[in-house]
């Protein structure tokens, strides 16, 4: 495999200088980076047997080619070994499927991050823990797969903060935003599985989400209070936040997952209940200080869910707190939530000898 | 472009292969913006761009 | 120690296109709005038709809204501008 890398070399003759020559260049996001070195990056594209111009797909807005070569550099300035890279290709051969809109959700006000969820025998392999601490650091793998794909989006497309990033906000999961599921640990389908993928597959599953917000309820057990308490929460981001139906993900720990599971709920179940519970009237609007858009329309309903498919229901979290979250999408209309087995490539060629 | 996304507009001229391509600028926010206040726009857009759309001098 | 380390960047694009001639006039000309439909929109594309018409002798003015405010505009908006002599749109909210 041809392994002449195409990416312009810098020296620098310390830690440090490094660290300086990437920052003042902002090519970071303001954390250090580990220097990558043309052995670490050849060294990712040996794991995924691609060579270095490899071509992942191309962001239409810009009509830019993303290459192997460039996933790798920044993956390898996030931390990734070479075991993590061919998460990052997925993560990002599926940001650049057409429903996704990558472009408008890297560069929107509405500040969003890439939510990463994985799937399958790959979880294992890499370490990814989807116990405790999942919304947060639980584990040196998905820390540094979540921070790859913001690298990748502040170098390659430029999505940094006042340029093509107008984020008003942002949140922090704009620094690492992936988690595992806890399929060892729950009698429902995966993520993946849900999604239509074989059981077996490795997955990866991007959507383009504001933050968590957690909710908690440990004072029943019952299958539909519980979930009322998730519904209620995504009502209050259609009052308070966006109206715009899509993907929202749901995770849910082991204390509120087991009780669920008790009565026999399957994330199917969850996503009917949800589907229906899940929506307000136009006129709520003019109870939280947007009155001046209600117009005529306050009895139309809007759903947060078009369809029960669009709720992403993930066992996640760590065994005991009666807590919950809800992940509400960007901007549910425009971007959807897309799911990829790990080792697909779209239009991919052979390696070249 | 509305002030607050000048420095969008440069950056995607820049990325687009056409650095320096010229727009016109007028106040943030648009949403919030009451009738005369977005006649005041349409004057200052109108007033930049046709400096940018008709040939100077004729 | 020196390290030996790769630029992270994909580099400039080659230009998508070229600037076309500018006008001699808009006297008697056809302009195109291309809006993204936010808040705002409809109010300020009013105005600046009413000017470029009244004030400026645009004979025509065509108006057309991307179906997806955060994406760039629709293909078949694309295909009409080579019917327009000018087009206005813009990036704000």
């Amino acid at each position: 495999m041809t392994m002449q890398l195409q990416s312009k070399i810098y020296e620098a003759d310390s830690i440090g200088a490094v660290q300086e020559l990437y920052h003042s260049n902002g090519w970071t996001d303001g954390l250090p980076v580990v220097p990558p070195t043309e052995d670490a990056v050849r060294a990712c594209l040996d794991w995924v047997m691609m060579p270095p111009d490899q071509l992942i797909g191309i962001e239409p807005v810009r009509g830019l080619a993303i290459t192997a070569e460039k996933l790798a550099i920044n993956a390898v300035m996030a931390g990734c070994l070479p075991m993590h890279f061919p998460v990052v290709v997925t993560a990002w051969t599926a940001m650049m499927q057409e429903p996704f809109l990558l472009h408008g959700a890297t560069a929107s006000t509405g500040g969003c991050a890439i939510l990463v969820v994985l799937n399958g025998p790959i979880r294992h392999e890499i370490g990814a823990s989807g116990t405790f601490n999942a919304l947060g650091n639980s584990d040196r793998a998905t820390s540094v797969i979540g921070r790859a794909i913001r690298l990748c989006l502040i170098n390659l497309l430029e999505a940094r903060p006042g340029a093509i990033d107008r984020s008003t906000l942002g949140h922090p999961g704009k620094f690492s935003f992936c988690i595992a599921e806890d399929e060892e640990d729950t009698t429902w389908k995966s993520l993946s599985e849900q999604r239509g993928l074989p059981k077996e597959a490795s997955a990866v599953t991007v959507m383009a989400a504001g933050a968590p917000r957690q909710i908690m309820n440990e004072w029943t057990t019952r299958p539909e209070e519980i979930l009322e308490t998730f519904a209620a929460d995504i009502r209050a981001n259609l009052r308070h936040y966006s109206i715009h139906p899509g993907n929202y993900a749901l995770i849910i720990p082991k204390q509120l997952r087991e009780h669920l599971q008790a009565a026999q709920w399957s994330k199917t179940d969850i996503a009917n209940f949800i589907h229906e519970r899940a929506r307000i009237k136009r006129g709520e609007w003019a109870e939280v200080g947007k009155g001046a858009v209600v117009r005529d329309k306050a009895d139309k309903v809007y759903p947060a869910l078009e369809s029960t498919d669009h709720l992403l229901v993930i066992a996640a979290g760590g065994p005991a707190g009666g807590f919950g979250a809800v992940i509400p999408p960007w901007l549910g209309n425009k971007s959807r939530a897309v799911t990829l087995p790990i080792g697909a490539c779209v239009d991919c060629e052979p390696p070249k000898k | 472009m509305t002030e607050r996304f000048v420095s969008a507009a440069e950056t995607m001229g820049r990325v687009l292969g056409m650095p320096g391509y010229g727009f016109s600028t007028i106040e943030h926010p648009v949403s919030s913006a009451d009738d005369a206040g977005l006649a005041a726009r349409a004057r200052a857009a109108i007033e930049q761009g046709c400096r940018l759309l008709v040939q100077q001098g004729t | 120690m020196t390290f030996r380390v790769l630029d992270p960047t994909a580099g400039e694009a080659a230009a998508s296109g070229q600037r076309a001639p500018r006008l001699g006039t808009l006297q008697g000309k056809t302009v195109g709005f291309i809006s993204n439909g936010k808040v705002g929109t409809k109010g300020f594309f009013a105005h600046l038709e009413k000017m470029l018409r009244e004030e400026y002798g645009v004979a025509q003015v065509v108006s057309r809204t991307k179906s997806n405010y955060s994406a760039p505009a629709d293909a078949h908006i694309v295909a009409e501008i080579r019917q327009w002599d000018a087009v206005v749109s813009g990036i704000g909210d």
